[in-house]
This record gives C-alpha cells, structure tokens and sequence, in this order.
C-alpha cells in the first residue's frame, strides 16, 4: 500500500461534517438567540468543500480557478481585517470592542493563513514547473526541484499546527461551568445609575467551534505536508 | 466592560492567561502534532519506513540492536496499522499536552514514548555506534530531546533542569570530537550530504557553501564545535542576577539558539522535504529547549 487512500476519504468526511455543521450554525444561531462568528463559519462552510475535493478527487466541486478567486478574495478579506485590526485595536481587538455591534468577530491571522494557504495548494503548485503528479488521495505532489515555495508551505504549517495547538488550549476555559463561573459576583456589578452595557447573545456552541477550527487547522497542515 | 461579558460575548478572547512554561509546552504540543501529521505521510506506509528502522540498527551493540530488527520486521508485516498507530499516537500526545486538565498525564505518556521511539527507531541516536553520532547529524537523537523538554516543562526542579542542560551539551560536545566528525571532511559530508536533498533554494545554498567552507577542516571546526557547546553547556550555572555574568549566561542560551538552527540546516529540516521525514529532527527541540533556560525565564518555567 502506497498512498493512505483510505485516510485522505476519512479527512474528506470530516471536513465535509465541519462545512455541514458551520452552514448550520449560520442558519441556526439567530434562531436560537445566539450569536457566531459569520466570516469564521461562512469561510469553514467553503473550506471543507474545497478540503474534501482536494482530498478526495471524486468529491471536486467547483473548477480550480473558481477555488482561486473565492479564496483570493477571502485572503484579501482577511487581509484587510487583520490591518483594521492593527490601525483600530479597540474596534477589532479583543474584549468587548472585538466585533461589538457586529457579527464579524473572528481572529483574522489565523484565517489569513488557512485562506492563504488554501490559495497557495490551489494557485501556486499548478503553476509551478510541470503538471504535478497526483496520488491516489487526489493531492498533487511536488517534485524537489518544484518546490520553490516550500519554505512557504513550512511557515503555514508550522502556524497551523501551532494554532490546532493553542485553539486546544481554549476548549477546558469554554465549558459551560468555566463560562457560567466567570460572572463577577454582586458587588463587582455595577451599580443602575451607570450606563448598562449593550446586551450581547451568548455564543453558540463554543467548544464545538473551537473544534471545527482545530480540524480545520490540522487537516490542512497534512494537505500542505504532503505537498511539501 | 465586565468578565462575564468579555467570557460570553467573545469567548475567544484571552480568558485565559498563558505563561511562559505553557507556550512552552504548547510549542512541544505543535511539535507531536507536526510528527504525527509527518508520520501519516504515504512513505511511511510503505516498505522504506521498517527498512529505515532496521537501518538503526547497525553499528549498534547486539543487545540494542536485536530489539530494533526485531520490531522492524514486526512493524513491516502489519505496517498500515502500526503506522496509523504510530501517527495517531503523537497526534494523541500533541492534543493532550495541549488539553490543560491532561497536560501532565500527556507529557509523562510523552517521556515514555519518546525513550521507546528513541531506542527502537532511532537506535539510542547512534550514540553507540562510536562513528555516527555527531551534533550536526541530531545526536544524542531527536526524540529524546522531547523526552527532556517534557521532563524540563513538566516542571523539574531549577537543579535538575541544569543538570539535564549541562548533559545534553556536554554530550553534543563530546560528541563533535568523535572520529567520524573531527575526520577532515567529516562535517563538510555532512553539509554536502543536506546540499543534495530537496530543500528550499536559500537553504541549500547556505548548506553548499558551509560544505565548501569546512572541507578539509574538519578538525578545526569540530574543535571549535566542541568548546562551544561546552561553553553552552556551562551557561546555565552563571547567576543571571549580576549584569555582567547574566549576559554571559544569556549568550550561552543564545549561542545554542544559533548553534540549533546551524544543525537544522545541517539536517536538511529533518528530510521534511524528502517527504520521508518523520520529524524535523533536532534544530527546532534544541532551540525550544533553550528558550526554556532563557535568563529571567527559568524561575517562570520551573515554578
């Protein structure tokens, strides 16, 4: 046995079952009173359709140059949020400014990467020297002399995997239990005279995003290693 | 803007904080998943990866090799699934070691599997060989290295910690005067050896001129390797406190920073490139370790 066939159909499922889920946190969280991150879950919906393909050959969508546009543009997207973020911290950082008053609230490094790197094993590998062999699993690979961007890929995977790491760190803090003990006792409220802060929904599901976000984060480090 | 607001509005914001020894530790979390990530690459479920392992073993005394041909073999016969639990193992301990409640329980399972990994697939680093063993090749072996940062940021005591330091260099520099590195073009082998494996364009030329540079002199170089890491190797016992003394004890740490990322070009990144490569060997575990004995730091991580 070569190629592990059988593992890039198992990654296939589960990135299809994060784009499922994503899509429905969008379509249920207003419903629920709750609230979600709109550009993290829209762009994890079109992740695992793009990962699945990528992985599984039979489960290609869109042509290629579509992915490249979508994902161009979101890697602007991102882009641009990230720089808001560091011109303005108080309206993108974190706390209470970080997406106050709007749904847009994710971490923006963190989906530049995935977005660049989506765009990286979707433009730059076709691109370079002559049409790369494709496995089994339907992942190109690369010869060594093709692999001018390598180091490239290194640097996201190294940030991706780092990112699954800390994301994992979060989970325990996001309990319901660690959440609900976090309410400052009677005295620290403030007293009614003061202005009362803008009601804000509780947040859908946490842990279970912050889970999207890990397999999302090691699936495509191994999407990228085996390009390397 | 109270807590609660901050824990249920945003519940991605930094509710909690991180100190140093937990990045630390979430660094070596990053590296297991990365090993494990690399272990589910398609070489290493077919015929070469046992054939690497078996390769371990030579040179080796027979009561450490027999072990290693032995598990080869076995590891060869059932090779999709011991691979697959070999990938899904380190994946396991990555995760775990970043799930705070566990951290602990992962980073013992992490020793022990390290010191496994250490014996029957890297062949105790070639430590025993008496030939191969050299700094620049990942002596005394990447994965023990795990096993010592994880016993460093479990935390161990401040002496321990030292103790483990000044071995590990003290080796690496008895390791670069052996005979296979002090060998006129013994370490510009080696540089040359990384030059001809894939690797970004930058690196290669870097390691071609380092070949170039060392050839013929490999007596001079391993000389000048081995008082080095002695010198590292000794940095930790200087009291940081005192300005002057303290410097030298930062230089010391940052002098093996350096001196990591001089062997992991001398690596090749560990054959990442190769897409044979099982881990990024040692340059990255070497310098993680020496951010733990920064000046300043070591009284964080081992609290």
């Amino acid at each position: 046995m070569n190629a592990p066939v059988w593992l890039g159909y198992i990654l296939a499922g589960l990135m299809l079952t994060v784009s499922g889920y994503c899509a429905a946190r969008l379509l249920t969280a207003r419903r629920l009173g709750k609230t979600t991150e709109l550009d993290t879950d829209v762009m994890h919906v079109v992740m695992g359709v793009a990962m699945a393909g990528m992985l599984v050959a039979q489960l290609r969508t869109l042509p290629v140059a579509a992915w490249e546009v979508t994902f161009g543009f979101a890697t602007a997207w991102f882009a641009w949020r990230l720089l808001s973020s560091r011109l303005s911290p108080g309206r993108l950082s974190r706390g209470r400014g970080r997406g106050a008053g709007t749904p847009w609230r994710c971490r923006p490094t963190a989906h530049l990467v995935e977005c660049a790197a989506m765009l990286y094993m979707f433009l730059v590998l076709p691109a370079v020297g002559p049409p790369a062999k494709v496995t089994a699993s339907g992942m190109p690979t690369m010869t060594a002399a093709q692999a001018r961007f390598s180091l490239l890929a290194l640097a996201m995977i190294v940030y991706l995997v780092g990112f699954a790491a800390r994301e994992t760190d979060r989970l325990p803090a996001l309990a319901p239990a660690r959440l609900s003990a976090a309410v400052p006792p009677p005295s620290a409220v403030p007293p009614p005279s003061a202005v009362p802060p803008p009601a804000v929904p509780a947040f859908l599901a946490p842990r279970c995003a912050v889970l999207c976000k890990i397999a999302m984060a090691v699936t495509m480090s191994y999407a990228l290693v085996l390009m390397l | 803007m109270t807590f609660s607001e901050t824990a249920t509005a945003t519940p991605f914001s930094d509710i909690t904080a991180v100190s140093t020894r937990r990045k630390l530790q979430l660094a070596l979390a990053a590296l297991w998943l990365l090993d494990g990530i690399l272990q589910y690459q398609p070489f290493m479920f077919g015929a070469g990866f046992p054939h690497m392992l078996s390769g371990t073993a030579q040179g080796n005394p027979a009561p450490v090799a027999a072990p290693i041909t032995w598990s080869a073999t076995l590891i060869g016969h059932h090779i999709v699934l011991s691979n697959t639990a070999f990938a899904s193992v380190q994946v396991a301990l990555g995760l775990g070691i970043a799930v705070r409640p566990i951290a602990r329980a992962a980073l013992a399972a992490s020793v022990a599997w390290s010191v496994g990994v250490w014996w029957l697939g890297e062949g105790l680093g070639g430590l025993l060989t008496g030939t191969g063993a050299s700094p620049v090749t990942g002596a005394p072996g990447a994965v023990i290295l795990y096993a010592l940062l994880a016993v460093v940021l479990w935390p161990a005591p401040p002496q321990v910690s030292r103790a483990l330091w000044l071995v590990l260099w003290g080796s690496e520099a008895a390791c670069a005067l052996l005979p296979a590195a002090r060998a006129p073009h013994g370490l510009s082998a080696v540089f040359g050896a990384a030059a001809a494996q894939p690797m970004p364009p930058g690196a290669g030329w870097l390691d071609r001129h380092f070949a170039s540079a060392l050839a013929g002199n490999g007596l001079a170089a391993s000389i000048v390797l081995a008082v080095l890491c002695a010198a590292i190797a000794v940095s930790v016992y200087l009291p940081w406190r005192f300005a002057v003394v303290g410097a030298g004890a930062a230089a010391g740490v940052a002098a093996a920073i350096a001196l990591a990322a001089l062997i992991w070009l001398a690596e090749a990144f560990g054959g990442i490139f190769t897409g044979t490569g099982t881990d990024p060997n040692s340059g990255p575990v070497l310098a993680l370790l020496a951010l733990a004995y920064w000046p300043g730091r070591r009284t964080e991580v081992a609290a």
